[in-house]
Parts: C-alpha cells; sequence; structure tokens
C-alpha cells in the first residue's frame, strides 16, 4: 500500500513543549510507518504514562495510553489475541526502566513480534523533572537537591543481555537514522527494542540536547561495528551515558519462532490430538 | 547526515530537481505550520504568527515552482518523494521554545534559510546537468535574498528582554 507520513498523523496537537525531543521521534515514526506500508486501522500503538507516552495519540493508529509502566504487558496480550496487528509500545524511561522495568525481561525472553520504543530523556519529564532510572549521578533535581547518589541503570546492557534479538539506540538529531532503525525494528520478527536519546529541554541538561547529540554523536556503522555480534553489541553498549552511539547494536541473524508463533503451533498440535465433542461427551457419561 | 536519501544529485533530471524542490518548499511549510500551533499552545503568539508568515511565503514558492514545473512537464508523474529529504528548509524541532521572542523566531528562519542555502551549495558539486545547475543556482541565490529579507525585519525586531525567556517556560501538566 502506498502510504506517506502524512497519513500516520492524527488531528489531535501535541501538547508537548516546543523543542521537545518527542517530536523528532514522532516524525520519525510517521516515517517508518509510511515505509512499512501497512495502513493505520492495522497498527495498534500501546504506552504507560509520562509525556512521551502521550505519543499514540498523535498517530492514526489505534492506541492506548495506558497504566504507568504497563506498555509491554498490554502490548503483549494484544499481540497474542490479535496477531495480524501490527503492534507498538512506547514510553519514557520512568515508565519503561523504573516502574516498568520487571516487565522488561519477560517481554525479552517471551519474544512476541512487537516494537517498544523508549524515549530516554534521563527523567520523569510529566511529573515535573524528577530523577529517573536513566538520570546521571550527581544529578541535581527537585528530588536530588545535592545530587543524586544512584548509579543510572544502563537499558541497553541489560536489554541485550535479556537476549533481545534486536537492540538499537537513536536521536532525534538525526531523524533519517532514527527513521531507519524504527523500520528495521518493525520488520524484525520478534521482540525489537529501540532506546531514544530524546531530550527533555524543559528539565534536561544542556549536554542532552539536540545540539549536544549532533555534535557528539557517533554511528556504530562508523566504528566498524558488526550488528550480528552480541559480544561487540555489549561492548558499545558500555558506553551509554558517557557517548552517543547510535545504529543497530545487535539484529539476531537467525531469529528464533516468536511467542505467538509458538502458542499457534502447540494449539494446532493439541487441535489435531484433540477428541471430538461427542466422544468427551460420552467420557462424562461412562464415569 | 545527509538531508536527503537515495537521491544521486549527478543523474538528477530537470524534472525530478523540480518536484525536489517543490517537496522542499512543502516541508518547510508544514514545519512551520507545526511549529506555530505548537506556539500558539503554549501561549507565544508573536513568533506564532511569524512562522505563520513564513508558511504563506514559503507556499507561494511552492506555487512557483508548480506553474514552472507544469509548464515544462505537464502532468508527467512525480519521482521523487517526501521520504527523500530531511529537513532541509524545515527549521529543526529543537528551534523553537515556549516564550520565545520575534527575535528569536526570526533567527530561526534565518538558519533554516541558511541550512537550505547550505544544501543548494552542497548539491551544486555533484550536478552535472547543466539546466538543473542553472535551477539550483537560481535557488541558491533565492535562498541568500530570503535570508536578507529575514536579516532586514531582524533590524527591526525589539531586541530581546533582559531575563531568558526560558525562566518562564510553561510546564507540562501531571497526570
Ligand atoms: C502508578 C503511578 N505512579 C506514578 C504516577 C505518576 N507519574 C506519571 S508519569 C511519571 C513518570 C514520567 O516519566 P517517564 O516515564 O520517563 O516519561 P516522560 O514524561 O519523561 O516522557 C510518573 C511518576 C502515575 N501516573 N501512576
Ligand atoms: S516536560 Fe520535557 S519530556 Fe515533557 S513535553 Fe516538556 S520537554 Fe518534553
Amino acid at each position: 500500500m502506498n502510504l506517506v507520513a502524512k497519513d500516520f498523523k492524527s488531528d489531535l496537537k501535541p501538547i508537548w513543549c516546543p523543542g521537545c525531543g518527542d517530536f523528532g521521534v514522532l516524525q520519525a515514526i510517521y516515517r517508518a510507518l509510511a515505509a512499512i506500508g501497512r495502513p493505520p486501522h492495522e497498527i495498534a500503538f500501546i504506552s504507560g504514562i509520562g509525556c512521551s507516552s502521550r505519543i499514540p495519540g498523535y498517530t492514526t493508529a489505534y492506541g492506548f495510553n495506558s497504566v504507568h509502566g504497563r506498555a509491554l504487558p498490554i502490548a503483549q496480550g494484544l499481540k497474542l489475541a490479535r496477531p495480524e496487528l501490527l503492534v507498538l509500545a512506547a514510553g519514557g524511561d520512568g515508565d519503561g526502566f523504573s516502574i516498568g522495568g520487571g516487565h522488561v525481561p519477560h517481554a525479552v525472553r517471551r519474544n512476541d513480534d512487537l516494537t517498544y520504543i523508549v524515549m530516554d530523556n534521563q527523567t520523569y519529564g510529566l511529573t515535573k523533572g524528577q530523577l529517573s532510572p536513566t538520570s546521571p549521578l550527581g544529578l541535581r533535581t527537585v528530588t536530588s537537591t545535592y545530587g543524586s547518589l544512584e548509579h543510572p541503570v544502563n537499558p541497553l546492557l541489560y536489554v541485550l543481555a535479556y537476549g533481545a534479538g534486536f537492540v538499537a539506540q537513536g536521536t532525534p538529531a538525526d531523524i533519517a537514522g532514527l527513521t531507519e532503525m524504527i523500520e528495521a525494528a518493525i520488520r524484525y520478527p520478534g521482540f525489537a527494542f529501540v532506546n531514544v536519546q530524546s531530550p527533555c529541554v524543559t528539565y534536561g541538561e544542556e549536554h542532552q540536547q539536540i545540539k549536544a547529540h549532533k555534535a557528539t554523536m557517533k554511528a556504530l556503522a562508523d566504528l566498524g561495528h558488526d550488528p550480528t555480534s552480541r559480544a561487540q553489541a555489549l561492548e558499545h553498549a558500555h558506553a551509554y551515558g558517557r557517548e552517543l552511539l547510535t545504529g543497530i547494536y545487535y539484529q539476531e541473524p537467525d531469529p528464533p519462532p516468536t511467542l505467538g508463533a509458538l502458542v499457534r503451533g502447540r494449539q494446532e498440535a493439541l487441535a489435531s490430538a484433540a477428541k471430538p465433542r461427542a466422544q468427551i461427551l460420552d467420557a462424562f457419561v461412562q464415569h | 547526515m545527509s538531508p536527503t536519501r537515495n537521491i544521486d544529485f549527478t543523474t538528477l533530471t530537470m524534472k525530478d530537481a523540480l518536484d525536489l524542490a517543490i517537496l522542499i518548499e512543502e516541508e518547510a511549510y508544514d514545519r512551520y505550520s507545526e511549529l506555530a500551533d505548537q506556539l500558539t499552545q503554549h501561549d507565544t503568539p508573536d513568533a506564532a504568527h511569524f512562522f505563520r508568515l513564513m508558511m504563506a511565503n514559503e507556499e507561494k514558492h511552492r506555487a512557483a515552482l508548480a506553474d514552472r514545473r507544469d509548464a515544462m512537464f505537464a502532468s508527467a508523474a512525480c519521482g521523487m518523494t517526501r521520504a527523500m529529504i530531511f529537513d532541509v528548509e524545515a527549521p529543526d524541532y529543537d528551534e523553537v521554545r515556549a516564550f520565545m521572542t520575534l527575535r528569536q523566531a526570526l533567527e530561526t528562519a534565518l538558519r533554516a534559510e541558511q541550512k537550505a542555502h547550505a544544501f543548494f551549495v552542497a548539491a551544486l558539486e555533484r550536478i552535472t546537468d547543466p539546466t538543473v545547475r542553472t535551477l539550483f543556482e537560481e535557488l541558491a541565490a533565492e535562498e541568500v535574498l530570503h535570508q536578507d529579507l529575514v536579516r532586514r525585519e531582524l533590524a527591526k525586531a525589539p531586541p530581546d528582554p533582559a531575563i531568558a525567556t526560558e525562566e518562564f517556560a510553561d510546564e507540562p501538566t501531571g497526570e
């Protein structure tokens, strides 16, 4: 189907702060979906709660701005129930790695065919700039007046260590690169994770803004990275928080079956061995 | 980071060049429209108003190019798509802020025009077709004229207040 980015733009006007990184992420998602070519009614976009979690409403896909931290369980349930839908999940670093952090390893190990996009701004934007799980050590916020004493989580490292088949990192400083990455994630047949360094212009630090990204970002492809090597991906993932390395960290060359495929296989196997209804009733009558 | 994808400038035809130029104006129009909406929503009327004037300008340029294209190639199918361009003349999303001043909005437009000029100049290094070269030279020169226009407006614009406008940025609502 010949679709363009505008086909995925809803009439709802984003209320994000002007300059917010999430605008560029939204643009990249529109463009990636246009390249994929599935019409909006075949797409479901699930999010949690946060500024970034408003994103489904700004698309023409079916959307559910759900409960804080619960984008992944809802997206997985939906994908199992309606396997024909293209399912996207999205949210912030607070939504995904703090309150919802417990769901990530299970989404990875279940490996259902969905794409999880995290807009990682190292803060809780919606609730006015508290520490988030990816906030850097020493960051001063309303909840860390003297500087954070907690080490940030490294989402790239842990999603890779959980065994995810597709892991990438992008920034809206390079919308073209981010578009390609999201498109590749959607095409990957299994759980795909895209971490986007999406600056919060209201509560974020100067060095986390788009201009700083443009000046410092390095493409993994230019570093001779082999995206089929998990060992190399893990090595590069250690740079998270120190250096902005963008691109596909890891893409499983031989994707294993998804949970949905396994469930359908099991259902078919059980269905062929199942007794006809009349025989089941007989079994009850005899005993 | 190239602002274009899958375009070979060495073999660009006049029809494709005109279509590309039209899409660039269209992209800038859409972005100014989005930015004006954002700023209206966040109580920044002067900058929003200026971006709406820029929308009108971009539309005027687009229409002029479209007329030229129709005269030369009538209804021949367009071989270029918006998926091939990324913010060639459109201001970047991160250029705007709530409560930005008219002066800052003008500076944003100036940077966008400079970006577009740099794009046409860089493309000229690869273009071989003489008619396409003439068109791109003309487009690059127009971007310089637009910059001059914005600079003249900047000279008339009131100075920025002593307090940084960021101090007033409105915050999102909690949920
Ligand atoms: C169960 C529950 N706990 C807490 C909140 C308050 N809350 C809303 S959004 C949010 C964090 C937002 O940060 P993040 O997920 O990183 O998204 P951002 O706003 O930065 O895009 C919190 C703590 C809530 N809505 N529900
Ligand atoms: S508070 Fe930050 S994350 Fe939220 S809309 Fe504003 S800039 Fe974006």
